[in-house]
């Protein structure tokens, strides 16, 4: 879908190439693995802890244009859903090509039920628009 | 070292910054730059973590 990945922390590439080698859980990573000692970039993203120099749990998707459209950060001890990444990184390319449709909550993949054109007919009418029984929507 | 960066906000643009990077598919060093990305129309995603040989 034209994206790449890229795992950051601010350890250095020789260390990113030591546990890659060492860490047999890692054998089938493919992504580039990004080093910010100075963590200025981690700075750039509200993620670097001063306290312990080090980057928290964020995950940022960043337009062709190099337009910021999501993030999500998490402390420490909770991992991310890759699925939920997923869907958010698909629902941006989608939106992206239909400019006029926004994609809510439960909306998973192509085909998932937009809401198009959202404007004054729409307000207080949500759930009609979603069962798709609002006249005109 | 006084040029900290600022925060970029969403609907922002994110300032153009290069990162040295490991690659496991080539087994080399190499870098990645957000310029190269816009010029190939490249989505990204960035995915930051606290630290090597921990539990990820």
């Amino acid at each position: 879908m034209g994206c790449d990945v890229v795992t950051v922390s601010t350890d250095t590439q020789f260390v990113h190439l030591a546990w890659q080698r060492c860490e047999k859980e890692l054998a089938a990573v493919k992504y580039p693995m990004a080093a910010d000692p100075t963590g200025n970039v981690s700075r750039m993203f509200g993620v670097h802890d001063e306290a312990s120099g080090l980057a928290l749990r964020g995950t940022f998707i960043i337009d062709p244009e190099g337009t910021l459209l999501n993030s999500e950060v998490n402390f420490y001890n909770l991992g991310r859903n890759i699925d939920e990444l997923l869907r958010k990184f698909k629902a941006n390319v989608y939106m992206k090509r239909k400019a006029n449709e926004v994609c809510p909550s439960k909306w998973k993949d192509e085909g998932d039920k937009t809401l198009v054109d959202p404007g004054a007919k729409m307000v207080g009418k949500v759930h009609e628009a979603l069962q798709g029984e609002l006249q005109g929507a | 070292m006084n040029d900290v960066p600022v925060t970029t906000k969403l609907g922002h643009k994110v300032p153009l910054f290069e990162l040295a990077t490991y690659d496991p598919v080539k087994g080399d060093f190499s870098k990645f730059s957000l310029a190269e990305q816009l010029e190939r129309k490249r989505w990204t995603i960035l995915f930051f973590y606290p630290a090597d040989f921990t539990f990820v």
